[in-house]
């Protein structure tokens, strides 16, 4: 009897759960399978044939794959620590100047988070060009006559620049809207105690919202490894080679090159080695927060 | 008597061409058929309502991506997609045609009836192996586009020769140091080999299942070392072309000379508007003013692809859109664009020429006429032309970080990275080194 209704629940369940199941074994399981089957095939316009592993060998002597992690590794040693840590910074300060005017700071700081990337990059490439860039007078006045504001060596730190203006305001208003579910009488305790605000805030909140800098973390280390408007945006001021980023080598293979089979092997061995970093980085810091409780 | 056969025959034949000048396109006999076509061009729409006014059984539905390479590439790869009629730089044609991507028209268009309408040397942009695929819409003679009021400061005429060209531009870089006298472009590889071609040399070619690789022939290496000298004393500068400094430059009078295809008339008129009245177009300089000679920098064609349902509509199409006058008449005056390939371009030249308002009255067509038909060599673009362009982009990028001291010596460099490429793609057939 209790079997019986404990079926008809399941089923039941299931039918509620359908059209979600039916949505997701489309759009993510179908397309990861049929890109897995892809993958073990040679391409040539439309012509295909079976070829097993090759794709995966020829990607692991392929030098200019792995050379063009170069780029997502600066952001992810230089670029993700140091926008978390100024998010950080930045949601303390909200936190001290009065609410009304915190409030348009956010907005104001959330502001470049709401612009297309490729907008942003558009106008990016106009304040970088040589003629009609803003800091185009001061080179003038410092005497830096025709000096080419971009070449190739400049290109990762004028990325940084974009993508910390792009994404620290978001980042410093997720780690806000945290902040605010710690209770009030933790920071209080702490200030009775005689704690400062930013001795309070780094030792006492900080380690309350780790969950939350943990997962920006992941997110901010996918977005580097998969980096792809920015650099291409910049392509109308200085040229890059097409492997300039993993994402690029892949879009370039497929698009300008026309080999899908073998970008489509790219793509899938580049989100295991993003999956391989995250869960290394969830599993450290899962250990380090159970070692510290 | 065999003069006079041979007279007769003669006769007979000049008869017939002009007899025939509208039985040349074929008439269509097939199911009442819509194709699809994609072109970046403007207003290709005008020729077409004339097209479907003599064939009331083909429509034609022309759809606008801008530049669809990635687009093509998808539906090439996909096995179905692609439009019936597809626009592509001549350049980039050998390309798509050793995908697969387009079928032979040979039976609507055979080879004589193709030269008949549109020359020997387009054979080269529209036919691999003896098919041919498509038809040529506009030619990328180079030209000089100058600013005559710069010019005019400075006391200079439109340069006759390289010589004089290199004279000029010293002697602007000297008497105002802010103005560019002309740019080269950072990488776009059918600017450099447009530029051999005009010295009457090419660098690579296509005969007998053989693709031919040599980059440092004489003439390549001379004019590469000409515009090496000019580039390493800071005479000329490369300049990121199409890029917001270049549009501005142009706009604003700080670039003096463009040399470029002469599809960039209609390009400055919409461009750089605020420049109206100012620019003039000469032929380019010649290295041997005795025996002037020009070649291409762009140009494109319409190609019948593989995915056609209706192949002998669309060659019907291709055929009759890019070289009847009435369309040529509506591409010149809608589109701006130089349809001058077509052999039968000369039946609307007096048409279409006159005084152009953009280029201070100058009668633009004659001068952008001469220039080409100074076009009479030609040569098959390599199949890897997307590599072609990433390498020297590349090479002339490590230039202007200093990373290459010398500019001359790009051009063995540019070979060497061009070769590796089409090996690793897996070409088989390639001879390094000479010519055919």
């Amino acid at each position: 009897m209790i079997r019986k209704r404990r079926s008809r629940l399941a089923l039941r369940a299931y039918l509620f759960l359908a059209p979600f199941l039916a949505l997701f074994s489309f759009i993510v399981i179908y397309p990861i399978v049929l890109g897995v089957r892809l993958s073990l095939y040679g391409q040539r316009g439309a012509r295909m044939w079976y070829v097993g592993f090759l794709n995966y060998r020829n990607i692991f002597t392929d030098a200019r794959f792995w050379e063009a992690f170069k780029i997502p590794l600066f952001l992810l040693l230089v670029q993700v620590p140091l926008m978390i840590f100024l998010a950080i910074l930045i949601a303390f300060v909200y936190e001290r100047v009065p609410r009304k005017e915190a409030a348009i700071y956010r907005f104001i700081h959330y502001l470049p988070y709401t612009i297309p990337a490729i907008v942003a990059g558009i106008v990016w490439s106009y304040i970088f060009s040589d003629s009609m860039s803003p800091f185009r007078p001061l080179l003038d006045a410092l005497g830096m006559m025709g000096v080419r504001i971009l070449n190739r060596e400049h290109v990762p730190l004028v990325l940084l620049v974009i993508i910390l203006w792009e994404f620290t305001g978001y980042t410093a208003f997720v780690v806000f809207s945290s902040l605010l579910a710690i209770p009030r009488e933790y920071a209080e305790q702490a200030q009775i105690d005689g704690a400062t605000f930013w001795q309070t805030a780094f030792f006492i909140k900080l380690p309350l919202i780790r969950g939350v800098i943990v997962m920006l973390f992941i997110f901010n280390i996918i977005g580097a490894l998969q980096v792809f408007n920015e650099p291409w945006m910049l392509q109308t001021l200085v040229v890059l080679p097409p492997n300039y980023t993993p994402a690029m080598y892949i879009y370039n293979s497929a698009f300008a090159y026309g080999r899908f089979t073998y970008a489509i092997a790219m793509g899938l061995v580049l989100a295991s080695i993003t999956f391989l970093i995250s869960l290394y980085v969830l599993r450290t810091a899962s250990r380090q927060l159970l070692v510290q409780r | 008597m065999k003069k006079v056969v041979l007279g007769l025959l003669v006769v007979f034949l000049l008869a017939s061409v002009a007899l025939a000048a509208d039985d040349m396109y074929p008439e269509y006999k097939g199911e009442p058929v819509t194709l699809t076509m994609w072109a970046w061009t403007s207003n290709e729409d005008y020729s077409i309502r004339e097209f479907e006014k003599v064939y009331p059984n083909i429509k034609v539905q022309w759809e606008n991506f801008g530049v669809h390479y990635e687009k093509a590439q998808t539906a090439i790869a996909a096995g179905e997609g692609l439009p019936d009629v597809l626009m592509i730089e001549y350049t980039y044609a050998p390309e798509f045609m050793d995908l697969g991507a387009f079928v032979p028209i040979n039976k609507w268009l055979p080879r004589e009836k193709f030269v008949a309408l549109f020359g020997e040397p387009a054979l080269n942009w529209c036919a691999l192996d003896d098919n041919i695929y498509g038809t040529p819409q506009d030619s990328g003679a180079i030209s000089l586009f100058y600013r005559k009021d710069i010019f005019d400061k400075h006391g200079f005429a439109a340069p006759q020769t390289w010589a004089e060209f290199a004279e000029q531009a010293r002697k602007l870089r000297q008497a105002d140091p802010n103005l560019n006298y002309a740019t080269v472009p950072l990488g776009w590889a059918l600017w450099w080999a447009g530029l051999v071609w005009e010295a009457g040399g090419k660098l690579f070619d296509y005969k007998d299942g053989k693709w031919y690789i040599d980059f440092t022939n004489p003439v390549a290496e001379k004019v590469f070392s000409f515009w090496g000298e000019l580039i390493d004393e800071g005479t000329i500068k490369i300049e990121q072309w199409w890029s917001p400094d270049w549009y501005n430059s142009l706009n604003v009078g700080k670039t003096a000379a463009v040399i470029i295809g002469c599809w960039f008339a209609e390009w400055l008129r919409y461009n750089a508007p605020e420049s109206e009245g100012l620019w003039r177009v000469a032929i380019p300089p010649q290295w041997d003013p005795a025996n002037p000679h020009n070649g291409m920098i762009g140009g494109s064609g319409f190609y019948v692809t593989a995915h056609s349902k209706n192949p002998e509509a669309a060659a019907i199409f291709v055929m009759w859109l890019n070289s009847h006058p009435e369309s040529l008449k509506c591409l010149h005056k809608y589109s701006n664009l130089p349809v001058m390939v077509s052999t039968r371009y000369e039946e609307v030249l007096d048409e279409v020429a006159g005084p152009d308002q953009f280029f201070g009255g100058q009668n633009i067509v004659e001068t952008l006429w001469e220039a080409h038909k100074l076009v009479d060599t030609s040569y098959v673009a390599l199949p890897i032309l997307t590599n072609v362009d990433q390498a020297l982009g590349l090479l002339l990028q490590d230039y202007v970080d200093g990373k290459i001291k010398k500019f001359a010596d790009i051009l063995p460099m540019w070979e060497e990275a061009v070769v590796k490429a089409i090996k690793e793609l897996g070409y088989d057939n390639v001879v390094v080194g000479e010519l055919p």
